[in-house]
C-alpha cells in the first residue's frame, strides 16, 4: 500500500505523483496565507466563501491575472508562517502570467517570483524545464473543471437545469477544459512536449487519468466492468486528439477544433451502440445454434432421459 | 483571533492529509468538510474521511471476488443445473448475485476502479466452475468447499483490518462484510453437507482451489 507516513515537502517538489492533491491542498492553504494583511474573519463565514467562490475578495496581492485561478477561499487565518510548499504555489501561480511572453521556462517563474517581491533566484527551487509550472497550471485547470463540473451537477439536482445527454455532456467538459487553455495556446506544444518527458510521464498520466474519470463520473456512469476502462481510454484519446487540433487551429473562436470534437464523440457513440448491437446479434447466434443442437439430438433419439 | 484560528489550520492540516489520497471532486469536498467536522467528530463513512487507498483495494478485491463467485456457480449450473444438486447450486448462486449488486452499489459510490483482470475471472471462475462439476457433484461441492472456505477466510482478514483501522466510521462497510463473510461459511457448510469430501482427490482438489483463490485475491487487489 502507498501510505505516505510523513509530509514529504521535497519529494513533493520533485515528482509530484499526486499533483492534483498536493497542488490542490497547497494553493487553498496559501489562498489562505495571501490574507495575510487581511481582517481575519470568524472561521463559519469563511466556511461561506467557501461555497460562494467570491472572485471580487481577492485581495492585490498577486499582481493582475487575467486568467482564472483557483476559487477564491478567502483567508481565514493570518499565521505569518508559509511553508515551503505553500510558497512555491505562490510562485507557481503568479508565473502563469508571464507564460505567454517567456514560455514554460525557468525564465517565467522568475519573474513570477519578482513579481511577488521575492528574488530572482526563487526560481532555483524548481527544475530547469519549467516541468512543476506546467503541472500546476494542469492541476489547477483540472480543479476547475471539478468545480464547474459540480456546480452544473448541483443545479441539475436541484431542477434548475436540465440533464444533459451523455454526449453533449461530455462535448461540453471536454470543451469548457480545452478552453482553459485558450490565453497560453501559442506555448501549449512546448508544455505538451515537456509533459511527455520520461520523469514527467507519470505525472501526466496521473492527471490526465484523473481528469477524464472526474468527467465520466459527472456524466453519470456507473459502469463496473471492463466498460470503465473502455470508457475512459476513448475519453482520453478524445481529449488528445482533439487538443492536438486545437493547438493547429487558426478558425475563429477554434470553431474547427469543437467541430472535430463533435464528430469525434458522435463516432465513440456510435461505436458503443455498435458493440452492443454486435453482442446482441452474437447472444442470438448461439441461441439459434442451440436450439439447432437440440433438434439434431432430438432427431437423433440423443436426448432420451436414462 | 490567533488562538481562533490555530485549531481551524490545524483542522485543515489534518484535513490535508487525508487529502493525499483523493482525486476527483472529493480534493475540494475534503476541505469543506474537515471545516465542518472539526466541530464534531465525522462518523460513517463519506468520500472525504476514509482512506482511500485501503477502501479502494478492498472493495475491488472483494467485488472481483463475488464476480468470480457468480462465475463459478454459473458454471456448476450449466453441468449439474438439471441433477438434484441443481436447486441447492441456485440457492447458493442467487445469494451470490445478490452480494455481487452490492458491491456494484459500493463501487459507484466510491468511486472504484474494478480490477482491470475482470474478463479472465469472467472465463476462469467458469470454467472452474464447469471443470469442478464435470467431476461429480460431489467435484462441485467440494470446489464450493475450497472456494467459500478461502473468501470467509479474505473477509475476516478485511474484518480485523477495518476494526483496527477505525470500527466507528466503517461500520456500515464491517456490517456488509460480516454478512457476507456469514452466508460464506453458509455455503461452505452447505458443500460438507453435500458429500464435498468424497470428492475425487479431494485434498488436492481443495488445495488447488485455495492456492488459485488466493494468487487472485493478491492480483485483484492490486491490479
Amino acid at each position: 500500500m502507498e501510505e505516505f507516513h510523513s509530509w514529504d515537502a521535497k519529494a513533493v517538489v520533485r515528482y509530484p505523483l499526486y499533483p492534483a492533491q498536493r497542488a490542490f491542498q497547497a494553493s487553498a492553504l496559501l489562498r489562505r496565507v495571501s490574507d495575510e494583511q487581511k481582517q481575519e474573519p470568524p472561521p463559519s463565514s469563511s466556511q461561506q466563501r467557501f461555497e460562494s467562490h467570491p472572485p471580487g475578495d481577492q485581495p492585490d496581492q498577486e499582481p493582475q491575472r487575467s486568467h482564472h485561478s483557483y476559487t477564491d477561499q478567502g483567508g481565514e487565518e493570518s499565521e505569518d508562517y508559509e511553508s515551503e510548499e505553500q510558497l512555491q504555489q505562490r510562485i507557481l501561480t503568479a508565473s502563469l502570467e508571464f507564460v505567454p511572453t517567456h514560455g514554460w521556462t525557468a525564465d517565467a517563474i522568475a519573474e513570477g517570483a519578482k513579481s511577488l517581491g521575492l528574488s530572482v533566484a526563487a526560481a532555483g527551487m524548481f527544475h530547469n524545464d519549467g516541468s512543476e509550472l506546467i503541472l500546476h497550471f494542469v492541476s489547477q485547470c483540472n480543479s476547475e473543471l471539478s468545480n464547474l463540473l459540480e456546480e452544473q451537477q448541483k443545479l441539475v439536482q436541484l431542477g434548475q437545469a436540465e440533464k444533459k445527454k451523455t454526449d453533449q455532456f461530455l462535448r461540453d467538459a471536454v470543451e469548457a477544459r480545452l478552453r482553459m487553455l485558450i490565453p497560453y495556446i501559442e506555448k501549449w506544444p512546448q508544455a505538451v512536449s515537456i509533459l511527455l518527458l520520461p520523469h514527467n510521464i507519470p505525472s501526466s498520466l496521473n492527471l490526465l487519468t484523473s481528469m477524464v474519470d472526474d468527467m465520466w463520473h459527472y456524466a453519470g456512469d456507473q459502469s463496473t466492468d471492463i466498460n470503465w476502462y473502455t470508457r475512459r481510454t476513448v475519453l482520453a484519446g478524445i481529449y488528445n486528439t482533439t487538443e492536438l487540433v486545437m493547438m493547429q487551429d487558426s478558425s475563429p473562436d477554434f470553431e474547427e477544433t469543437w467541430h472535430f470534437l463533435e464528430n469525434r464523440i458522435a463516432d465513440a457513440m456510435k461505436m458503443g451502440h455498435t458493440a452492443k448491437q454486435v453482442q446482441s446479434t452474437g447472444e442470438a447466434l448461439v441461441q439459434g445454434l442451440m436450439g439447432a443442437a437440440v433438434t439434431i439430438k432430438n432427431l437423433a433419439g440423443l436426448n432420451q432421459r436414462r | 483571533m490567533e488562538a481562533a484560528v490555530a485549531p481551524v489550520v490545524r483542522g485543515l492540516r489534518v484535513g490535508c492529509q487525508r487529502l493525499r489520497y483523493g482525486s476527483g471532486s472529493e480534493r475540494k469536498w475534503s476541505l469543506q468538510s474537515k471545516q465542518t467536522s472539526f466541530r464534531s467528530c465525522s462518523t460513517g463513512m463519506t468520500l472525504d474521511n476514509i482512506n482511500k487507498p485501503a477502501i479502494d483495494r478492498i472493495i475491488r478485491v472483494d467485488h472481483a471476488g463475488e464476480y468470480g463467485a457468480n462465475r463459478i456457480y454459473a458454471g456448476q449450473m450449466a453441468v449439474l443445473g438439471r441433477t438434484t444438486v441443481g436447486p441447492v447450486i441456485q440457492q447458493m448462486w442467487d445469494q451470490e448475485k445478490d452480494h455481487l449488486k452490492k458491491f456494484n452499489e459500493l463501487m459507484v459510490t466510491f468511486r472504484v476502479r474494478p480490477t482491470v483482470l475482470l474478463p479472465f475471472w469472467n472465463v476462469a471462475g467458469f470454467a472452474l466452475g464447469a471443470g469442478t462439476a464435470l467431476l461429480g457433484k460431489e467435484g462441485a461441492m467440494a470446489c464450493t468447499v475450497a472456494v467459500e472456505e478461502s473468501i470467509s477466510e479474505h473477509y475476516n482478514n478485511q474484518i480485523r483490518t477495518l476494526m483496527e483501522e477505525d470500527p466507528e466510521k466503517y461500520k456500515e462497510l464491517l456490517q456488509i462484510i460480516k454478512k457476507f463473510r456469514d452466508d460464506e461459511l453458509e455455503h461452505h457448510d452447505v458443500g460438507l453437507d453435500h458429500n464435498a469430501e468424497l470428492a475425487p482427490a479431494y485434498s488436492l482438489l481443495k488445495t488447488a482451489i485455495q492456492i488459485g483463490c488466493k494468487a487472485a485475491i493478491f492480483l485483484s487487489e492490486r491490479i
